[in-house]
Formats: structure tokens, sequence, C-alpha cells
């Protein structure tokens, strides 16, 4: 009778575990489930999971939003893709997106992406252009919600102005020239990462303005080694040296820049909009020292890279839901809807009619933002976007290459000669 | 005949089970045993020779991926950036461990002393291992900040410098500021261990060590070392496998830089994954095995010596 009881209670423990298990993914079967694009503001973050329960609300769908760090999204993607437990639909950035639509494992939307465009008077073309590249084999793969990745550039105009400086430059070499003429001990004038962080990049920005070039127009041949490139790199490292970059800078994460400027140890950043919304709300002082302005050009160019993100719906999705998520975009990309959120969020618009939203005349940074979206180059201009070009980047090739030089005191020939080999390393794997 | 024999034969006649007591309480307990077991056979088996197996494809996300034989081994080991990875981990981990080995045997002993305030003394050492690793490793990012940490507030003040020094930012100071970190964060698993260790060591030992003359550090040498030679193979053994594993020492310190200076295994498979080119990534957690199993190997070696 004891060994009964014991085994009896043995079974209901295993039941209860099971049940524990089980339960969740069939209730989950029935509930919409979207992972949003967890950004910095969080009045932003409200208004959409706000929305999207109202969608639920309006249509009788049991809805689950799961904000996700846009940080974290490759991770939290790869796994659930592994897993097999992809949400029903999600917000991604551009260059994430190709790589999955590259993989089968988004849902064309262009028909949607027409629709929603014909409503609100068109996408702008920097939005239509990065999203209908010849990589997406003719097909779009994510209805795009807003202009990203676009940065503007900050300056402590209470710091420049009396320097005799009161307009913001128009080339990098002048941006140099006023961080040298006003760099006093605790303040350093070049706040830019030159670290293994996607902040970092901006050096990729640079070395195309002054007319270097990742590849070739076919974009299967790495053209690092060019004169055009170490002419950048003598300017850089010209900067480095004669001190002013923010110590550390090498080493600095995705904060780095912003908790440079924000402390008073930076005159120049890079940045979307996320320390604008800080300094507006924690620091009003630096804010109305604060001045923004486009990114400066280098000798041949002006790039001023612009993306985009986009919602999107993954092939695992059932097909009732992939109707659902048109009906969702749709609702999102509604202007009442776009309006409150683009007045909270760091973002430009992505179409026409969003581009008379009050928030893009009133804030300067959205002001700035408004022109990177109208006026802004696609993400890799001037070279071929394609996989080989996305790895180079994850691989920050282009700070690496910087701190080769500044940190590791090697030639500028010889750091060009590894960067070129590392480049073109990549380059073949992709193109085999 | 014993109650235990009684009891066997008394099913068998009541005809209840074909088994035994015995047998039924074996099988009981396999059946007990069987969830866990599924657990590592899924959780940590499936994946481990998954990983493997994925190393040898060109698997990315999503993507089934073909077998490629060697060529993400290849093109690994033809990066510069992967033999410096190499080195560093080398460099890394042994001076990581061979710190908190002499670190965790000295504050051991002295904790083995019958010194005042030796139970605060034993709790307090446990702060850095205890706090969460994020919270440990960007503190001491913002501490050697070049600009308002508290290292450098403290070294100019002091006069000991003049200007900003960056910990982190040079190649020269970026690995031995990652070491001390990581020291500092592990050390205290190695004292706890040694101290329960030490503590296992009859007091007679010690008093006939004496008795024959023995010094301080002669019975340290000729009998603590000896009475916890196990247990530091094995918490070398343990700690090894989890300093070449850490991930978040390394990357929220430098993120692998300056210039790759601390770049080890676990954040290059990090920046590998980015890519999404899981094939790739695996093989870099792939090439660690080899390290991984000699040390376990030489480890078993010295135990089965020390029991035989």
């Amino acid at each position: 009778m004891k060994r009964f009881w014991k085994y009896s209670l043995h079974i209901c423990v295993f039941a209860i575990l099971a049940t524990l298990f089980i339960a969740p993914t069939v209730a989950q079967d029935d509930t919409f489930v979207y992972w949003g694009g967890l950004i910095f503001s969080e009045t932003a973050n409200d208004a959409f999971v706000a929305r999207v329960e109202e969608w639920g609300e309006l249509r009788g769908v049991d809805v689950e939003v799961v904000m996700i760090n846009q940080n974290e999204t490759v991770q939290r993607v790869s796994a659930a893709i592994e897993a097999g437990t992809m949400p029903d639909a999600l917000d991604l950035g551009r260059d994430f997106m190709l790589l999955l639509s590259q993989n089968e494992q988004l849902e064309p939307l262009t028909d949607l992406y027409a629709e929603i465009g014909e409503e609100h008077g068109g996408w702008l073309e920097s939005i239509n252009s990065v999203v209908t590249s010849d990589d997406f084999g003719g097909e779009i793969y994510g209805i795009p919600y807003a202009a990203s990745g676009a940065n503007i550039l900050y300056r402590r105009n209470d710091v420049l102005e009396p320097a005799g400086f009161p307009d913001a430059p128009e080339t990098w070499e002048e941006l140099s020239e006023m961080a040298a003429a006003h760099n006093p001990p605790e303040n350093y004038g070049m706040g830019f990462a030159l670290s293994n962080v996607g902040d970092a990049n901006i050096t990729t920005t640079m070395l195309q303005s002054y007319g270097g070039r990742i590849a070739d127009d076919e974009g299967r041949n790495c053209t690092i080694d060019s004169e055009e490139t170490r002419e950048f790199l003598t300017w850089i490292t010209g900067a480095f040296e004669a001190g002013l970059f923010p110590p550390g800078a090498t080493t600095w994460d995705g904060a780095g820049d912003n908790t440079a400027y924000q402390s008073g140890n930076a005159v120049f950043i890079a940045n979307p909009g996320s320390v604008y919304l800080n300094i507006l709300e924690n620091d009003p002082e630096l804010a109305d020292w604060t001045r923004y302005s486009a990114l400066p050009g280098g000798p041949v160019m002006r790039v001023n890279p612009v993306s985009t993100v986009v919602r999107a719906v993954p092939v695992a999705t059932s097909d009732a839901k992939k109707e659902l998520a048109n009906d969702l975009f749709k609702f999102l990309s509604e202007d009442e809807f776009a309006e409150e959120y683009m007045s909270a969020a760091i973002y430009g618009p992505a179409l026409q009619s969003q581009v008379d939203f009050a928030v893009f005349s009133e804030s300067p940074v959205h002001v700035g933002l408004l022109g990177a979206a109208i006026n802004g180059t696609p993400g890799s201009f001037p070279d071929v976007d394609n996989a080989s070009y996305a790895e180079y980047q994850t691989n920050f090739l282009t700070p690496n290459m910087v701190q080769r030089i500044v940190v590791d005191n090697v030639s500028i020939d010889d750091a060009i000669a590894e960067t070129q080999a590392s480049c073109q390393a990549i380059y073949d794997k992709n193109n085999e | 005949m014993t109650q235990r024999a009684s009891q066997d034969i008394h099913t068998q006649i009541k005809g209840e089970s074909r088994l035994t007591l015995r047998q039924m309480e074996s099988l009981m307990g396999y059946v007990l045993v069987a969830p866990l077991l599924v657990c590592i056979l899924v959780l940590v088996v499936y994946p481990f020779f998954f990983a493997i197996a994925i190393s040898f494809t060109d698997r990315s996300i999503g993507a089934g991926g073909a077998f490629v034989g060697l060529a993400n081994f290849e093109y690994l080991f033809n990066q510069a950036a992967f033999l410096e990875t190499v080195r560093n981990t080398i460099v890394l981990v042994s001076v990581v461990q061979i710190s908190k080995l002499f670190l965790g045997l000295g504050i051991a002993v002295l904790l083995n002393l019958p010194i005042r305030g030796r139970q605060f003394w034993r709790g307090l050492i446990l702060i850095p291992w205890a706090m969460p690793a994020f919270v440990a490793f960007i503190t001491w990012k913002l501490m050697f900040v070049p600009q308002g940490g508290a290292l450098n507030y403290m070294l100019i003040e002091s006069g000991l410098v003049t200007t900003h020094v960056d910990f982190l930012g040079t190649r020269e100071l970026a690995m031995p500021s990652v070491i001390v970190a990581l020291v500092w964060r592990g050390f205290p698993f190695w004292v706890i261990t040694f101290l329960a260790g030490l503590q296992s060591v009859p007091e007679e030992l010690y008093e006939a060590a004496a008795l024959d003359g023995a010094n301080a550090w002669q019975r340290f040498l000729n009998v603590s070392l000896p009475g916890i030679r196990h247990i530091v193979l094995i918490v070398i053994l343990v700690s090894t496998i989890g300093t070449t594993n850490n991930f978040e020492g390394i990357f929220l310190l430098t993120g692998g830089g300056p210039s790759n200076s601390t770049m080890t295994f676990p954040v290059f498979a990090y920046y590998s994954l980015q890519n999404l080119n899981i094939g790739e990534a695996a093989a870099v957690g792939v090439a660690m095995l080899p390290i991984f199993a000699m040390l376990a190997f030489v480890v078993a070696i010295l135990l089965q010596r020390d029991e035989s």
C-alpha cells in the first residue's frame, strides 16, 4: 500500500511537470505573438505595445507583444529559427532582413508594400532603394516603418562658438581642425568609437567619403588597398596621435560615445537620437548647448548612410496569422499612430505622408533625421550591398585597421595589407 | 535467513511480481533518474555532438548547409585574428589560473588559522564570486576608465602619474587589466574549496609533524598540500574550463580589443555568430576541444596516480 502511494506520487509529479511544459505551448497556438523592436524611448515602446493590443481588441485576437532589445535581435531570432519558435511577426533591421530572406526565412510582402505605399503617398526614395535592391531577388520582405541608422552630428556649441566656430563643419578635415583648436585636457574633440562596436563603423563611412571603397563595383573583390584609403588613414591616425580622441575610444562599448558626450568629455559625436532624448530629460543645460547637423563630407563625397527598420513575417507563420499580420501592419502604418510613435522615437520618416509630421519641423534632431531620410545614401553606398559587405562590417574591419595603427604602431601600409587580406578572404568565401 | 531474503521469497510466493524487492527498487531508481538523464542527453550530449557535426558544414541560420569538410577550420586558421585568439587564450588562462592558485591557496591557509573574525573574513571573501558577473565587470570597467575612473583618480591624486592611464585601450595594459578583473572575480571559489579541503586534513598529522620538528612551511608542504592535492587538481580542471569559456568578462571590459589583444575563443565565436554562419562559429568552439580534452586527460592521470 505504501508502495502504491509512493508510485502514485511519482506519476503525479511527472504528469504535473509534463502539463507545465505542454500547456503553454498549446495555449500559444491561438495567440498572435509579435516581437517588437525595443528602442531607447520608453514612451515610444509603450505606445507601440498599446497600439498592437488595441488592434488585438478590435479584431478579437489575443496578442502577446515581446519587446526585444535591438542589439539582441540577431541572437534571439537565430535561436528561435533553430528551435522552430519564431513569433508570428517581428521587427527587424534591414541588413538582418537581407540575410534572413536569402535563407528563405521570411514571407514576401511585395503586394502589401505597394498597397501601404499607395495609401500614404508613396515611400521615400531612400527607403525604397534599400528594400528593393537586387539582393532581394525582386521581392520585398519587410514593411518599413521608419528610416533608421542615420547618424546626426552633435556638437557642443558652448565650447565651439567662443572658440570661433559657430557653424557646423562641412568636412571631416574641418571637424578635426575645430577639435584641435579647442581640445583642453578634459574635453576631447572627436568622440567617435574606434572599437569593436557598430558605432565604430562610422569609420567605414569616413573612408568612403574620402573616396575609398571596400570592394569593386561587382562586389566581389576588395579594393581597400588604395591611395584614398591611405589618405583617410593618414587623417584619422593623425587626429588620434594628436590626442583628439577620448582615451578608451579603442575599447568603447555601444554606449561609449553617449557617455563621453554626456559627461562632457567629447565635443563632437555621431548619434541617431538616443543622446538627444536623454539630455532633453536629464540634462537640459547640455541640450541647450548642443547643435545638430548632417555628417560632414570627405574630399570626394558626402556619405550619409540611412537604412530602415521593417516589420516582417516568418515563413513558419500559419496562413491565417499571415493574414492577421498583414492587417496589423496596415493598422500600424496609419498616420495617427505613426505620428505618435515618431514624436517619441529617434527615427526618420519612411512614407511621404509622414514627412509633414510636426516633430520633423519642431525638434532639432528630428529635422536632421528628416534630412537624412530624404537625402541619405543607401546603407552601403558607394559599395555594393551584399552578404560580404555585411560580414565585413560585422567584423569591424575598418575600426580594426585603425586600431592596428594607433594601438600596435603598425604602419599604414601594413595595416592596409592585413585588412585587404582579411577582407578578400570574406569576399572569396561568400563568392563560392 | 536475513529479513531481505525473507521478503524476496515472500514476494515470489505471493506471486505479486516476478521481480524481487531489490530489483524493483533498482528499477524505480532508474525510472527516477531517467528524466535527468534525458535532460542531460537532450541539453548537453546532443548539442555537443551537433556542434561538432555542423562545424564541418557551411550551415547558416535557417539554412541546412552542406558538408564542407575542414573548410571552416582552414578559414579560421588562416585568419590572423584567430591565431592571436589562440595565443591570447593560452596566456590569459595560464596567468589567471596560476594567480588564482597562489592567491586561493594562500588565503585558504590564512583562513584556516584560528584568527580573530575568521567567520567574518570567510564571508567577506565570497563577495566577488557572489556578485553578478555583469555588475562585477561593469564596475571594473568604470574603475579602469581613463577619465573619471577610480584607479586613474587615485594614481593622479597620489602623484604616481601625471596623465590619464588608459588601462583598457593600450595593448600593454589591456590584457593585464583583464587578468586582474578575472582573478578578482574567480579566486573566492578557489579559497572556499581549498579551505574545505584543508579542514578535512586530520589535525593529528599536523601534531605529528610538529612533534617531528617540522616548521609551518614544512607542515604546509608535507601535510597540507598532499592532503588537498586531489582537490587542487579538480579545481584546476573545473576552473580552467570556466575561465577559458569566460565571455562576459572580456566582452564587457574590452570587447576583445584593442586590436584583438584580448580576443579569446568565446568572444571570437560570438562575433562569428553575428554573421549567422553557425558552421563557422561552431568550428571556433570545436577548435577548443583538444585543449580541454588534453587537460582533462592530464588531470585524470594525476588523480589515478593519487588513488593508486
